[in-house]
């Protein structure tokens, strides 16, 4: 690397030259691997994709568009692009390092991961997540969803714990589940959707500007702001996006060891505890970043991109069709009570298609459930686990793969037991606290994105400078929405 | 015996097409909805969705289109998407009413059909890629023309690679001649 962008590159001896950022352990310089040679080689997306389709593209934004028209769906299209700049930023260190963010977090300020590792636990262990679409597969099977969700938690307990490598796993299982999502949903739409549907829809989309008085009220504000910020992955979910690409081997992180399942932990590779960094001043080491860079870029925009708007238009139009069959389903949907608009909606359906489709739109609501439920354990417990191993001392007498699973049975048996005898969402008095500390850690990855990336790398690869505009509008966005909401309505994002 | 291998090498895109096709059948035997009905349903959408997913495959299979792309698959169910609704629609309506008509605006059925097949083509070529590959590859101990495909696709990552690589070189030399320059 050359001295004149990169002050901070020693030569320790003859030995080994080493990137120093921030005050942690220094990185070695290693190869850079190529990238995949072919784009049909699907990457680490599929967790985002999972995590990221979720309610708010299955239920929240049809809501908005059946109370305020189809043109509000230009507040998605910005929420959406800026989440797959967010994505390609994150990707940006977690490639160049093999690090997570959290590690990057901690080489800028360690109080600042502190608060991404008390904030992970403070939000996610509440198993209130598990019950959409656990009351769906209850509406289809008559079984009670509390059963099926303390059952669905014990199975995931056990096939991460059972599978020798985790992510292999998760991700073949996960692209079967979302593939058939995807082409369910397309055929479903093609059912009860019609021509006019799908143009006012799309139509909708550019309709940039569109703002109803209605929407500046305490009831509407915090919903469509909090809908537009938790439009794609919301909360930590991005930054968790890290830990998968350096399973996933992507660019630097085909250098740190898999985590392995508790079944084969013995097998467990060394697991080193800084990141690793290339040579940015040799070409053939730049291109190959390039070609990792498309490989990223192809994934957020045609897959993620891609996948979440087909999502939120398919159900957009089945909420449309829905409303049109059965005025009743209009009213209950803008009324707020999810569960009875669900199945008002299903009921519409099974009019117009027969009984079978009514239950088949349950179907994929337990199915997107599943998937969240399935991404979103492994990715708490992986981000704890990195974070406790690398950053708690004495934590090292441990396997990774030991923590991962201490984490994972822990927030299992904490999710049965407040299944069984609390509140599943969380104590009513903290859940204002719980969603405002989910929009503010949206709000504060943005900032350390813009740290990090701009001062924990290399200058070669450091963003462009259109990128950390977009990211510094993201950062003022989520955090002045929280606090205008908070201070003019009293209310945080719902 | 050579039609069977043949048939044998279809199964990735007959198995994904029949897939999205009954999952509305199979999903009401689970609920216990009438079996005439489920089946119907099932059968009149899953199987032309099955015969033009292997025939998708079979394109593959012989070169015709690219592998791993999504523009070709984009282009085939752009025709095919529509066709196996509009059997869907008719054959559903002839069996359980015996009567035959084509869908009200049938012109503006197709087009909006053909519009959702974009989505549809995004899932197809999703689960096909994550089955055929690994589906090829343990087929082709005992079957020459599953071997052949996957060598196929084991070829087509080796040129792209080496297409790369090439590239690469070119831009390793024009930056240090600019340099030097």
């Amino acid at each position: 690397m050359a001295d004149s962008h990169n002050p901070q590159v020693v030569v320790a001896g003859e030995e080994e030259r080493v990137w120093r950022a921030g005050g942690l352990e220094p990185m070695p310089i290693r190869p850079l691997p190529e990238a995949p040679p072919s784009i049909h080689l699907l990457g680490p997306t599929v967790f985002l994709v999972a995590l990221g389709v979720g309610m708010g593209e299955s239920y929240m934004w049809p809501r908005l568009v059946l109370v305020f028209g189809p043109e509000i769906r230009w507040l998605f299209l910005i929420g959406v692009t800026l989440q797959a700049v967010v994505m390609l930023e994150m990707a940006r260190y977690a490639m160049a390092t093999g690090e997570s963010i959290f590690s990057g977090a901690a080489r800028v300020f360690k109080p600042l991961m502190w608060f991404f590792f008390v904030t992970a636990i403070l939000v996610y262990i509440w198993p209130g997540h598990l019950s959409a679409g656990a009351s769906a597969f209850e509406e289809i099977t008559g079984i009670p969803w509390v059963v099926t969700a303390c059952v669905a938690l014990i199975l995931v307990g056990i096939l991460f714990s059972l599978a020798s490598v985790i992510y292999d796993l998760l991700e073949n299982v996960l692209a079967i589940l979302i593939g058939v999502l995807v082409v369910g949903t397309a055929v479903i739409a093609s059912i009860v959707g019609s021509w006019a549907d799908l143009a006012s829809t799309l139509g909708g989309m550019f309709a940039f500007g569109y703002l109803p008085s209605e929407m500046f009220s305490s009831s509407w504000f915090p919903i469509v702001v909090g809908s537009i910020a938790f439009a794609g992955p919301s909360g930590m979910q991005q930054m968790w996006y890290t830990l998968h690409l350096r399973e996933s081997g992507a660019g630097m992180g085909a250098h740190v060891p898999k985590i392995r399942g508790l079944r084969s932990a013995k097998e467990q590779g060394e697991i080193p505890s800084h990141g690793y960094m290339f040579d940015t001043d040799d070409p053939a080491e730049m291109a190959k970043w390039r070609g990792w860079r498309k490989w990223v870029t192809f994934d957020a925009f045609l897959l993620f991109w891609g996948i979440t708007m087909l999502v939120t238009i398919s159900f957009t139009v089945l909420a449309q069709s829905a409303a049109r069959e059965n005025p009743n389903v209009k009213g209950l949907i803008e009324g707020g009570d999810r569960s009875a608009a669900l199945e008002a909606m299903s009921d519409a359906f099974a009019s117009a298609g027969g009984p079978v489709l009514g239950s088949l739109f349950f179907g994929f609501i337990a199915l997107i459930g599943l998937n969240a439920t399935l991404g979103l354990f492994d990715s708490f417990s992986r981000g704890q686990a990195d974070m406790t191993y690398n950053h708690i001392p004495g934590a090292k007498r441990f396997r990774l793969s030991h923590l991962y699973a201490g984490f994972l049975w822990g927030v299992i048996t904490f999710g049965i037991l407040i299944l069984l005898f609390g509140p599943a969402d969380g104590p009513s008095g903290i859940l204002d606290i719980l969603a405002f500390l989910s929009s503010f850690a949206m709000g504060a990855y943005c900032v350390t994105l813009l740290l990090v990336n701009n001062t924990m790398l290399p200058k070669p690869i450091r963003p462009k400078w259109w990128s950390n505009v977009i990211i510094g509008f993201g950062a003022v966005f989520y955090l002045g929405m929280l606090f205008y909401s908070l201070f003019r309505f009293g209310v945080v994002l719902d | 015996m050579r039609l069977f291998r043949l048939a044998q090498l279809t199964f990735p895109g007959l198995i994904v097409g029949f897939i999205a096709g009954v999952l509305a059948g199979g999903l009401a035997a689970v609920v216990g909805q009438p079996t005439g009905w489920a089946l119907v349903s099932a059968l009149t959408l899953g199987v032309p969705l099955a015969l033009l997913g292997a025939g998708y495959t079979m394109l593959l299979v012989q070169g015709r289109v690219r592998l791993g792309g999504f523009a070709p698959a984009a282009l085939y169910w752009l025709i095919g998407f529509p066709l196996a609704r509009l059997l869907h629609e008719v054959l559903t309506r002839f069996i359980l009413t015996g009567e035959a008509a084509l869908p009200a605006e049938w012109l503006g059925f197709l087009a909006y059909q053909g519009i959702v097949s974009a989505g549809f083509a995004i899932g197809f070529l999703w689960l096909h890629e994550r089955i055929a590959p690994p589906y090829w590859q343990r087929l082709a101990v005992h079957n020459p023309d599953a071997r052949g495909v996957y060598l196929k696709y084991a070829e087509h990552a080796r040129i792209m690679f080496e297409a790369k690589q090439r590239r690469r070189a070119a831009i390793g030399r024009k930056t240090s001649s600019s340099r030097k320059g």
